[in-house]
């Protein structure tokens, strides 16, 4: 049950700064210095460059906007759920789920990574990455 | 660079319209045959005076203007089909009028006509997915901006709702909307909860319909026996799409700032010009947003002005007098030319119930998925 369910984007193990939080995988262009979420390497939204180089971001960051869902069409995924976007310290914009136990959220609070059981298109169990108020 | 200013004027010369409304059994063909007949008898122009075709949808399968068109008669003009998201109709136009004023063509047509059909969108076959895109529907999307909006303003959620309150006060006196009733703030408030403090009369409907507009030069005019004086002038056109913002998550109005001041600069006219607009306000912290991001209220003060009546039928500038998309209604393809209907009809004179008294420059404005952004500016001499 320690397989994640989308493990292109995402890690258990830290970084160096934030060694207790989940990584995000993104990359950081070596050209311009541009930095992104998630890595790809088609070239640089910024400056159009192929010199992508793979970077890890830390799970920790800052709460930017946040919504509750109350009505959703898609399969797999059951309203209601909570919803934010959060600034990386790092410096990417994420947007992804909040864990269901996180209380009241105020924008600017601190947030963090961390991994919550899901379930895959097969309906196995996997590690998901969520963001929760830092503790 | 060559701007609109530098080549020959084009002006607005006909609209149409088929009301916008909940999917029915109603062919496109015979939505879309509505408006352009529409448009035609407005303009007073026999189909064969039209010399080129710009079809603007997004969820309509390939090449829908050659099998509706034909039964105006099938005089052989060019069809070119756009596709802009719900920029679709708005791009067209764009082209239309550049199109008449470069020469090119004297009398052009523009027909957005949609039906709500499942469509994907391209940028999920770039395999570069995020962490949940599948739980961040647009309606989510933009709730997360009102909550970022309300932190950075201080509006509350039902300052926000203030803008479906207008809007669906306008569309109630515009037979061309898909919602045609006035809503009290508590109806609005308290309808099904959407997401955030979003609920559904504060999000444009799915439905369908179709919009025409007629795009002429003088001449062009002349040659059937008629002059300029319905017709309105097209004083700015831009179109842009989405940069590297800092605060990614609000590229719409960011894009929305850029694309306005191209407009505004090339026609020579600031925001206090502008008597009457209609914006991509498919759901109501956009109306905000993008009123302040094109200068139509200083930074957080959008509410308070919308308080005051300021955006108001018969205020200082009327935004969305159609009812705009959370009244009016979003077929997609339609949308961008419906607003060069409204505005055109606005700056006429004609608009009857919603007329904005004295109205001389009107903008119009979308954006779309993807991100891309147009902005028109219309006068009437």
């Amino acid at each position: 049950m320690d397989e994640l369910l989308k493990p292109a984007l995402y890690r258990a193990e830290g970084t160096t700064a934030v060694p207790q939080r989940p990584a995000l995988l993104g990359g950081e262009c070596g050209a311009c210095g541009y930095v992104f979420f998630p890595l790809q390497r088609y070239g640089c939204e910024k400056c159009g460059s192929l010199d992508l180089k793979p970077r890890d971001l830390s799970g920790a960051g800052s709460l930017l906007a946040s919504a509750r869902v109350h009505l959703h069409a898609g399969k797999g995924r059951v309203a209601p759920f909570t919803v934010g976007a959060i600034r990386l310290d790092d410096g990417p914009i994420v947007r992804t789920l909040i864990v269901e136990e996180a209380g009241p959220l105020a924008v600017g609070q601190r947030m963090a990574t961390t991994l919550e059981t899901a379930t895959d298109a097969e309906g196995a169990p996997r590690l998901d990455l969520r963001f929760a108020p830092e503790a | 660079m060559t701007t609109l200013k530098d080549l020959r004027p084009a002006y607005v010369a006909g609209i149409g319209f088929h009301r916008y409304q909940f999917i029915s059994d109603t062919p496109y063909v015979e939505l879309g045959l509505t408006a352009v007949r529409g448009a035609l008898a407005d303009a007073g122009l026999p189909w064969p005076a039209v010399e080129s075709a710009y079809v603007a949808k997004a969820l309509l399968p390939m090449a829908p203007g050659r099998p509706m068109l034909r039964h105006l008669g099938a005089t052989g003009l060019p069809i070119v089909h756009v596709e802009d998201a719900s920029a679709s109709g708005s791009a067209a136009f764009r082209h239309a009028v550049m199109e008449v004023a470069s020469g090119l063509a004297d009398i052009v047509l523009v027909i957005g006509v949609d039906k709500p059909m499942p469509v994907g969108r391209a940028e999920s076959l770039a395999r570069i997915g995020g962490l949940a895109d599948d739980a961040i529907a647009p309606f989510t999307h933009f709730a997360l901006l009102a909550d970022a909006y309300a932190a950075r303003s201080g509006a509350k959620v039902e300052d926000i709702a203030l803008v479906a309150l207008k809007n669906h006060r306008n569309g109630a006196k515009n037979p061309f909307a898909q919602h045609q009733k006035e809503r009290t703030l508590d109806e609005i408030l308290n309808g099904k909860k959407i997401a955030g403090g979003f609920t559904s009369l504060q999000c444009t409907p799915v439905g369908e319909g179709a919009a025409a507009v007629i795009v002429a030069s003088e001449e062009g005019l002349k040659r059937h026996g008629l002059g300029l004086d319905r017709a309105i002038r097209v004083a700015g056109s831009a179109g842009r799409s989405q940069r590297v913002y800092d605060d990614a998550t609000r590229y719409d109005a960011m894009l929305t700032q850029e694309t306005a001041a191209i407009a505004l600069r090339e026609a020579g006219l600031s925001p206090s010009d502008i008597d009457v607009a209609e914006l991509h306000d498919a759901f109501t912290v956009e109306e905000v947003e993008y009123l302040e991001a094109m200068g139509f209220a200083p930074e957080g003060q959008a509410v308070p002005m919308l308080k005051e009546g300021a955006f108001d039928i018969g205020g200082r500038c009327a935004v969305s007098p159609s009812g705009g998309l959370i009244s009016m209604g979003h077929p997609i393809g339609p949308t961008g030319v419906g607003q060069i209907g409204e505005i055109t009809r606005q700056l006429r004179g004609e608009a009857g119930p919603r007329q904005q008294p004295g109205a001389r420059h009107g903008l119009a404005h979308m954006v779309g998925v993807g991100a891309v952004c147009y902005v028109h500016l219309l006068s009437r001499d």
